[in-house]
């Protein structure tokens, strides 16, 4: 139970500091995988003993997940009316998430397990799980990369689609949740109810097209 | 499943009303598993239940007000479902230096794949009045 009320307490103090602190450093996630990392570390815990004793936390994850349906089925009317450029954008841009990381990967001579863990990792973490079975990646290493992936994504993508002058909400989510999932998602939330709805959408279309980039990949 | 009384549901207090939406939430999360299992099709179970539930509002055999409580509930605090995984991570410390080569690769993917999405998603946008976040 320790191993819980560390967990909340160290995400309830992540969204105390993001909401002093305007920086995307201060987002809660990154604060509290911190803050519970470093517990671990000191105390010599094993990640495994820790996510046994969470369990009852990660078992909300799939009904959160499930729950997104709900700002979609809301904002349907706007969804529907532009599903040519979610659908085109979503695809497009894990196809080239995916592609640089394999890219990427090649060019700066990466080793063999974390160049298979990369090729999953625009996926959501469970997609990428499961996927290493084909893509021969260790399953945990791919889970983490692809968790991480989103961690960072939501870290610097909000700040760069700014940059490069993309504003419109759906546009914003949907890059976010192309190649950010679950962690993206929840950042993306935080602009508003269409950039998080945006971004589910853009998770489902990722998790959907890395799965067949792989099974075609694994049968050729 | 009964389909108790629209009128019936809307007068449930908060808590109870957090509870039942929290039930259909699990049991649509349970049947998207069951459904990658039985066909074996490499989704994760909780996408295909986030499908299956949005087609279920579509056709009216859930109702909005069910749900929307607990929903609401559990995606404010959706970052935090999260950390257990994230913290994962200490688990590969020992590649210690190859950590740098991975966030930047997967930077980089992420920046390339993020701008592309985020421009062809709003140059393809049809123009309307910019949806309102209110």
């Amino acid at each position: 139970m320790a191993w819980i009320a560390l967990t909340l307490i160290a995400f309830a103090l992540g969204v105390v500091l993001q909401a002093r602190v305007r920086s995307p450093l201060a987002n809660p996630t990154l604060v509290a995988t911190l803050i519970v990392a470093a517990v671990l570390l000191v105390g010599g815990i094993p990640h495994a003993d820790y996510l046994k004793e969470v369990q009852p936390l990660t078992a909300l994850l799939a009904p959160a997940i499930v729950a997104l349906a709900v700002p979609m089925y809301r904002l349907r009317a706007l969804l529907a009316r532009q599903w040519r450029s979610l659908v085109i954008g979503g695809l497009s841009g894990t196809l080239v998430g995916v592609g640089a990381d394999v890219l990427f990967s090649r060019v700066l001579g990466l080793g063999d397990e974390a160049r298979r863990s990369l090729l999953t990792a625009p996926a959501t973490s469970p997609v990428a799980l499961q996927l290493a079975q084909f893509t021969g990646a260790p399953p945990a290493l791919a889970a983490t990369l692809a968790v991480l992936s989103g961690l960072v994504g939501a870290l610097i993508l909000p700040g760069f689609l700014t940059l490069i002058g993309v504003r419109h909400p759906l546009a914003r989510g949907l890059a976010i949740g192309a190649v950010s999932h679950g962690v993206g998602t929840a950042r993306a939330r935080e602009e508003g109810e269409a950039t998080g709805a945006a971004s589910s959408i853009g998770m489902g279309l990722a998790a959907l097209l890395v799965t067949l980039v792989v099974a075609g990949v694994g049968r050729g | 499943m009964t389909t108790p009384e629209p009128s019936t549901t809307a007068r449930l207090s908060a808590p109870v009303r957090f509870v039942l939406g929290l039930g259909v939430l699990v049991g649509f999360s349970a049947a998207g598993q069951a459904l990658v299992t039985v066909t074996g099709l490499p989704l994760p179970g909780s996408v295909v239940g986030l499908a299956l539930l949005w087609a279920a509002l579509g056709l009216k055999i859930v109702r909005l007000h069910w749900i929307a409580d607990a929903a609401d509930g559990l995606l404010g605090i959706l970052g935090l479902l999260f950390v257990p995984a994230t913290v994962g991570f200490i688990g590969y410390l020992s590649a210690g230096a190859e950590w740098g080569l991975w966030l930047l690769v997967m930077t980089a993917g992420l920046l390339l794949g993020g701008g592309v999405a985020g421009v062809l998603a709003s140059r393809l946008a049809r123009p309307e009045p910019p949806p309102t976040e209110a």
